[in-house]
């Protein structure tokens, strides 16, 4: 059987075409697999130990798959629920897309491979030598006692984000900004309160924007089975979580924070509108 | 100065004022634990739920012990209403009362702030408000106490005695609130006994943050710490890949441990929000309860099993 063979000059192109598509391969990886992730607040990661601000914990769009991402590892880690393991992903598979990753997903195949347990609802594994372990953000020892503003954003992630998205009224945010008289706040909460958790970010971020500095904030925090356990909180008969204490000339004007209502902005911002 | 004869002697002025405050203090109490026990029988696994929650018992005991203490409470009011042994009956209410003032302050000291559930779920009142509500039923107590002591007797009538009619009904109403109290959950009142039902807003409901307002959507209340929450996620999940269907969202009244527990092992394929617990319970007698919002309101309430995607076609067929 006669075979017709491709002129020599056609031969040469495709070859090259076939040589460049390589090495294109190789320069960029194929992004067919790519997942994308955003950072899930309510997780921490603990490494060793310790909580790097630096370490977070994303969700994926792809059912079951979330990405660890710890700077000091060498690699990503894809964490694969069906599966039932953590992969090793190269940080050349990982790129920031619009405030969250996109990972190359094609790459797991031969990749390291971690095994996880779960502990309720904490995931821990083993990797490149550092015991990790993702934690739900209520569930991490509890910040107790006088903490600054500083201090608590830096440990907090789910607090220095929620600052982040709310959005306060601006009218009452002026009205507090504005507020002529020295105003004391006392503000009792929890790190394992899931209700301090979504209203303290919004109070912080109406302190922040309000920048009066006739304003002492003062934050505590409270620990589990506080009513029982001895505190600032029991001296100012705090009973649940969180209160809001605003005091001037060392009287107490108004508690906030315990029940459903407008936001924090509106509420504190009508209590000094009264005083006026 | 003699009666005449056959004039039944006047009795006291002040006597007369007691039987009138007795009786109204006897009918008001009553009134007040017929209600309390009729409410707490619309949702007897909360209030087991509350029970529990002072620490004192187990979920187990006070399972147990919450359906005979709504038949006690309905038993009581409805004796104190047809005057059935007024002495016993009353010092039974006081007595009870006490029990519970002093369970409310052990649960202020120890400080508990939650909601005692004495008039069901769907009554809401700090422990200091029940301290002073109680207080002031026991003093309608003691009125009936002391006015059915202070009655005079006429020496030559027999000796009082409850009528059998009394004591038929009252032992009637014990079987037929205890009988009320156990088959209560599986009766089809959840329409009524709930916040939640078609045309209700998200606002109505107390929800607003937490389910988006746009579009069409499929709510579903869950407890993810229940050992059936991982089949209904498995056919969340398969209504989740079906083309067309609505967005799927659970709310749950568990903790942020459940739910991580939950999502590493049912691994859902939809959006889990946690919402306060004393919110979302108007929403519910038993979970998994699951409704429909499109736009911002409910436009359909689905009882029972997680639907799929073929109820879910017929809801928009209609």
């Amino acid at each position: 059987m006669r075979t017709r063979r491709l002129p020599p000059r056609l031969r040469r192109l495709v070859l090259a075409a076939l040589l460049a598509a390589g090495g294109l391969a190789i320069a960029f990886p194929v992004r067919a697999d790519a997942i994308r992730c955003r950072p899930m607040w309510d997780f921490s990661v603990e490494v060793d130990g310790s909580y790097p601000k630096e370490a977070l914990f994303y969700q994926s769009d792809s059912r079951g798959k979330y990405f660890i991402d710890i700077p000091t590892c060498k690699s990503g880690l894809l964490l694969d629920l069906f599966a039932k393991r953590i992969v090793a992903v190269p940080r050349t598979l990982v790129s920031r897309v619009d405030g969250g990753l996109q990972v190359s997903d094609g790459a797991s195949t031969g990749a390291t491979a971690y095994a996880y347990s779960l502990d309720g609802g904490i995931i821990q594994f083993q990797a490149e030598e550092k015991k990790v372990r993702v934690v739900p953000a209520l569930q991490r020892p509890p910040l107790t006692g006088q903490v600054s503003l500083d201090d608590l954003l830096a440990d907090r992630a789910e607090y220095r984000e929620g600052m982040k998205l709310y959005r306060p009224d601006a009218e009452a945010v002026a009205v507090i900004g504005k507020f002529p008289k020295p105003v004391e706040i006392e503000a009792f909460f929890a790190t394992w309160c899931p209700h301090c958790k979504e209203y303290m970010p919004k109070f912080l971020r109406v302190m922040q924007d309000a920048k009066n500095p006739r304003i002492k904030l003062t934050l505590v925090g409270v620990p589990k089975g506080f009513g029982e356990s001895p505190g600032p909180w029991k001296e100012h008969n705090v009973t649940g979580i969180p209160t809001i204490i605003v005091m001037i000339d060392g009287k107490e004007i108004n508690r906030m924070g315990s029940g459903p209502g407008p936001g924090p902005e509106v509420e504190l911002a009508e209590t000094l509108k009264a005083l006026r | 100065m003699s009666e005449a004869a056959g004039t039944p002697p006047r009795e006291p002025a002040a006597r007369r004022v007691l039987a009138v405050a007795s009786r109204l203090g006897r009918v008001g109490l009553g009134i007040v634990f017929l209600a309390a026990g009729v409410l707490k029988a619309l949702d007897p696994a909360e209030f087991a739920h509350q029970m529990s929650g002072y620490g004192l018992v187990g979920p187990g005991i006070a399972a147990v012990a919450a359906p005979l203490l709504i038949a006690f409470e309905t038993t009581l009011g409805v004796a104190l209403l047809v005057g059935f042994s007024t002495r016993a009956t009353s010092a039974a209410a006081a007595a009870l009362l006490l029990f519970f003032i002093g369970l409310e302050a052990y649960g202020l000291a120890k400080g508990r702030t939650e909601s005692c559930g004495c008039f069901g779920p769907y009554v809401q009142r700090t422990p200091g408000q029940v301290i002073a509500e109680d207080l002031l039923f026991l003093a309608l107590a003691g009125l009936a106490f002391l006015g059915a002591r202070a009655r005079p007797r006429d020496p030559s009538s027999p000796p009082l005695r409850p009528s059998r009619a009394a004591a038929v009904s009252v032992i009637a109403v014990a079987v037929l609130s205890l009988g009320f109290a156990l088959a209560s959950p599986s009766l089809p009142i959840d329409a009524l006994v709930t916040g939640l039902s078609v045309g209700k807003s998200l606002s109505d409901l107390g929800i607003a943050g937490k389910v988006p307002a746009d579009g069409r959507r499929l709510v579903g209340l869950l407890d993810l710490a229940d050992p059936g929450a991982a089949a209904v996620a498995e056919r969340l999940n398969a209504l989740s890949g079906q083309a067309g269907a609505p967005a799927v969202l659970v709310l749950t009244p568990s903790s942020e441990e459940e739910k991580a527990a939950f999502l590493w092992s049912a691994v859902p394929d939809f959006e889990i929000q946690a919402v306060d617990r004393a919110v979302l319970k108007r929403l519910y007698r038993r979970l998994p309860r699951f409704f429909v919002v499109d736009g911002g309101r409910v436009v359909a309430v689905l009882d029972g099993a997680p639907p799929g995607p073929e109820d879910l076609l017929s809801l928009e067929a209609s």
